[in-house]
């Protein structure tokens, strides 16, 4: 009752119509820069955190979490339409999305985007005001043994994406597990695979490698069998709106999307990108059109979506309950509360209760404010794909290296985007998924380094991943996981035969 | 050690001449923050942007950020394409004297014009506050005791906080070869590891571990600098509990090489003067930074002492051969 | 996509591949035999690379065994010209910030090669299009978010 009471405080307080319209702007802004290829939320939050400074505490965090919220929500508009996902979060989206987009489903694949997001941030905001507390002492408890068991069952997952050749999807998965062991080891120090060039140092940007194999691969890929096979992207086909049936087929997802992303987000290393996996690959096991998953299902969109929303709200519960930032864009939120003398942190509760609530209420605010916005631009940013296919793809190489100069302005990173979208290019041409790779080059080097620790706590004893119940228990379902599709198979070849 | 620094900057101050304002206001210059938007050297380059330009000191600044590497990608750049540029400056610091080494650097500080040292934070060791480890003697007795069973968080392996564990095991005469220490990436993974109470202990930057702090979730073991922090008077030093150790994590500015010793003065003068002006004593408090002037000759041999130090402790626990 | 058409003759992209694989599997081994600093505790530096080395050797000599079999699906043709304008167009770009010459002009040499490699024939007009484009793209990050791209004698202008 006195969360609610507070609640409703925060809520006199933001509610007012400056404050409003500081939320319009700040959802608006973010919308503009998140929508940019390369700038992820966290770049968004960072290029505009000045903006707010001019304002008021209370205007300022107002305006934030509308810069917060849209900055979101742009960088999966990108992936969906230009299929370059500006930050790893967006990976799982742009799978199934940029299918939609071509396919002329663009309109319901940003729509089931758009209410995801405002119903996963919603129902994950009703988490963090009155779970916060209580979840976060669970979060803090998860050692390195427990994220370890995480990962592993996030690899295991990643089968989803493989296609229908486990040797080229598994060859995919372990080009990019090579990929994410270049630069320098997080545990020694010392460089690995980086054969003396210092711009390998920090390891292969995953952006970089994304926009690579997605955006220039597949533009690659389109021009060389323009002329035996072109392609028609279809601005609009059928409703620009999502139908009765898009509804009915994306409901659940939300929901299930949003159980991934809230719990995983609030742990302190538990990030975006576990979760969109995690919930991609749940939704194409239940898919009731399993065909259509590669070629534009929009359970694939509405899933990872609501899981991406869903982790940025629970990583707020361990930035306001206890100070830590968990994420970039968390840490630069941190900055902008000290702007103000502010720290988040136990104390901030008790010291600032209206600045608090007031932010929780702002962030309600700014989520709905996002989709009162955004669904009327959908039908605008749809027609960007009715742009005459030679200047739409130059456009987005244009995009892609801006992105990538965004990131690192230098020329070998430049230079990696082009191996990489020739290597996206050649992997389509012989049937390779891409996918798999740049999940294997995020997984991979997390993966490694929680075992890392884990062993280093133990001193080297290995029985630390099965004495702990977490990562146990992890560790089983991902062992499930890993026979589950032989079981099934065993299955569907029984039902095949009775066909 | 912070208030003789403190005074040794004073005294260095009164030595050199200042210049009058007019003198500057032609001043256009450069500052490269090897590192990405957002970081500690980002914001002490934006920060002396803000100083220089609101006092009137310089007539533009314009900051360049080169990621990468522990700054030294931005250094190799800087000291290829700056010699003899009397306008650019560069903001980098006790990192980076570690990065060099770590990474096999090709260019190091030697070949740059050390301008001054401007700011310094104090690391802190805490534990858990339900830890049975209640003051630097017992940390000590149990390093001395097996230092393996002992696991300290921190940031980056080779940064800062690791060179002060290592120094730790050191100070109080255990095998720093033998140091479990355990890099986390960013602050907040760290802090979590301490208040799940996964580790023995953690080290970081003051600022980092002050909301756990004054919230009772952790416990100071000791502050690494000499003297008490004045926004934490209750706070114990290292060498109040026995151990006798000082790490200070500074950040400085510094020239291209090949720059004339007059480049060097106008370039030293302007700082010198920056760190004076309201403006910067602003932005030190609202970020919480202290003032550790240091210019001349005295940071000279200062940065040579801190590299032998550095050099050594990263030899020791085996990160570079 | 997958082609049962049982060959005779060797696939030579599979082989191809097979040795790439092979080839990134002695790399990484080589690399992980070179590194002179190990962790005290626990797993090493070097563990994660000698698994990936293992894992990369089989899927390579799997890819032996595929050359010998199925083999790989079979592309379809390339339509040449248009992949090296593409890939002109790339290089242009790289050459263009490497050498200095900025973003808008990587950004125009970028853009017209892509529409040309699309079949558009125009490509004055459209490199005129995309000397706009990264003026504006320019403007819009030094101007309102005060990030620089790469300069060159344009940017300077400004």
């Amino acid at each position: 009752m006195d969360t609610f009471a507070s609640l409703m405080h925060g809520f006199s307080v933001a509610l007012e119509p400056s404050k409003l319209l500081f939320a319009l702007v700040g959802v608006f802004l973010g919308t503009a820069v998140g929508v940019l290829p390369g700038i992820g939320p966290a770049l968004t939050v960072a290029l505009l955190l000045p903006v707010t400074f001019k304002l008021d505490p209370a205007g300022s965090m107002i305006m934030f979490a509308g810069i917060y919220y849209g900055g979101m929500y742009g960088g999966s508009t990108t992936a969906i339409l230009i299929n370059a996902p500006g930050e790893s979060a967006s990976l799982a989206t742009a799978l199934e999305g940029s299918k939609m987009a071509k396919a002329g489903r663009g309109g319901p694949a940003l729509a089931t985007a758009a209410i995801g997001s405002f119903v996963a941030g919603t129902i994950a905001t009703l988490g963090l005001a009155f779970l916060a507390p209580w979840l976060v002492d669970i979060a803090v408890k998860f050692g390195p043994w427990d994220y370890f068991g995480l990962m592993i069952l996030a690899f295991v997952t990643v089968s989803a994406t493989f296609g229908d050749s486990p040797l080229r999807g598994l060859t995919s998965l372990a080009i990019g597990v090579t990929l994410g062991l270049i630069g320098i080891d997080k545990l020694t120090g010392q460089a690995r695979l980086t054969f003396g060039v210092p711009e390998l140092l920090d390891g292969i940007e995953v952006t970089t490698l994304a926009v690579g194999l997605f955006a220039v691969g597949e533009a690659l890929y389109v021009a060389s069998k323009r002329f035996r096979d072109p392609e028609e992207i279809v601005p609009i086909k059928g409703s620009l709106w999502m139908t009765k049936e898009d509804w009915k087929r994306s409901w659940a997802p939300w929901l299930r999307g949003t159980a991934f992303g809230f719990p995983i987000g609030a742990l302190p290393a538990g990030g975006a990108e576990v979760p969109t996996f995690l919930s991609y690959s749940t939704e194409r096991k239940l898919c009731k059109y399993p065909g259509e998953f590669g070629n534009g299902a929009i359970e694939g969109v509405a899933g990872p979506e609501a899981a991406n929303n869903a982790s940025a709200a629970g990583t707020l519960v361990p930035l306001l309950t206890l100070g830590l930032p968990t994420s970039a864009t968390a840490a630069i939120m941190l900055a902008g509360f000290q702007q103000y003398g502010l720290n988040p942190g136990p104390l901030l509760f008790a010291e600032r209760p209206d600045l608090v609530w007031g932010l929780i209420a702002s962030l309600f605010i700014a989520n709905t404010m996002l989709v009162i916005i955004n669904l009327p631009l959908i039908g605008l940013w749809v027609r960007l794909l009715a742009i005459p296919q030679p200047w739409l793809y130059a456009g987005i190489l244009v995009f892609a290296a801006m992105g990538t100069l965004a990131v690192k302005a230098s020329v070998v990173e430049l230079s990696m985007l082009f191996v990489f979208g020739f290597l996206g290019f050649l992997m389509r041409r012989y049937d390779y998924p891409v996918a798999p790779m740049v999940v294997g080059l995020i997984l991979g080097p997390m993966a490694e380094a929680q075992l890392r620790r884990a062993l280093q706590i133990s001193l080297g004893d290995p029985m630390i991943l099965l004495e702990n119940p977490g990562s146990a228990i992890l560790l089983g379902l991902a062992f499930i996981g890993l026979i589950a599709p032989f079981v099934m198979s065993g299955l569907n070849r029984f039902k095949a035969s009775e066909d | 050690m912070l208030r003789s620094i403190l005074k040794r900057g004073a005294v260095t101050a009164v030595a050199l001449a200042g210049l009058s304002t007019a003198a500057f206001a032609q001043l256009e210059l450069k500052i490269m923050a090897p590192a990405a938007p957002g970081g500690g050297w980002d914001g002490t380059a934006r920060s002396m942007q803000q100083a220089l330009t609101a006092s009137g000191i310089a007539k533009s600044v314009q900051v360049t950020n080169v990621n990468g590497a522990g700054g030294t990608i931005g250094l190799a750049q800087f000291v290829n394409s700056a010699k003899g540029d009397g306008s650019q400056l560069m903001v980098n610091g006790f990192v980076m004297v570690g990065a060099i080494l770590l990474n096999k650097s090709p260019v190091n500080l030697s070949q740059i014009t050390p301008i001054a040292r401007i700011t310094a934070e104090a690391e802190v060791i805490v534990v858990p506050t339900d830890s049975p480890i209640k003051n630097a003697k017992d940390l000590a007795d149990r390093v001395k005791a097996d230092p393996a069973k002992v696991t300290w968080a921190g940031g980056s392996a080779g940064g800062v906080d690791h060179i002060m564990a290592a120094l730790f095991a050191g100070a109080v005469g255990a095998d720093a070869t033998k140091v479990n220490y355990i890099p986390f990436s960013g602050g907040g993974e760290a802090l979590a590891a301490m208040l799940g109470g996964r580790v023995t202990a953690g080290i970081s930057g003051y600022g980092e571990f002050e909301g756990q702090i004054k919230a009772g979730k952790l416990r100071v073991i000791g502050v690494s600098s000499g003297a008490r922090l004045p926004n934490a008077p209750d706070a114990p030093t290292l060498k109040e509990g026995g151990v006798n150790l000082e790490v200070l994590n500074w950040r400085s500015v510094m020239a291209p090489a090949g720059i004339t010793p007059e480049q060097r003065k106008v370039l030293s003068d302007a700082i010198e003067k920056m760190v004076k002006t309201k403006e910067w004593a602003e932005i030190l408090k609202a970020r919480g930074w202290d003032d550790a002037y240091l210019g001349g000759a005295a940071f000279e041999t200062f940065l040579k002492d801190e590299d032998a130090r550095v050099t050594k402790v990263l030899k020791d626990v085996g990160l570079v051969k | 996509m997958n082609q049962d058409v049982t060959r005779s003759r060797v696939d030579w992209p599979a082989l191809v591949v097979a040795a790439l694989l092979l080839i990134a599997a002695a790399l990484v081994f080589y690399d992980a035999r070179s590194q002179t600093i190990v962790s005290t505790y626990g797993l090493g530096p070097t563990a994660m690379p000698y698994l990936v080395s293992t894992v990369l050797a089989i899927l390579g000599l799997s890819h032996v065994v595929v050359a010998f079999r199925e083999g790989l699906p079979k592309p379809e043709a390339v339509d040449s010209n248009a992949i090296l304008w593409l890939a002109g167009g790339l290089i242009g770009l790289i050459a263009c910030i490497g050498l200095g010459g900025g973003f808008i002009i990587a950004t125009a040499i970028v853009f017209s090669c892509t529409a040309r490699s699309f079949g558009r024939q125009a490509l004055a007009i459209d490199f005129g299009i995309g000397t706009v484009l990264g003026l504006s793209i320019f403007l819009l990050f030094s101007k309102l978010l005060q990030l620089t791209l790469p300069s060159g004698p344009l940017e300077n202008l400004f």
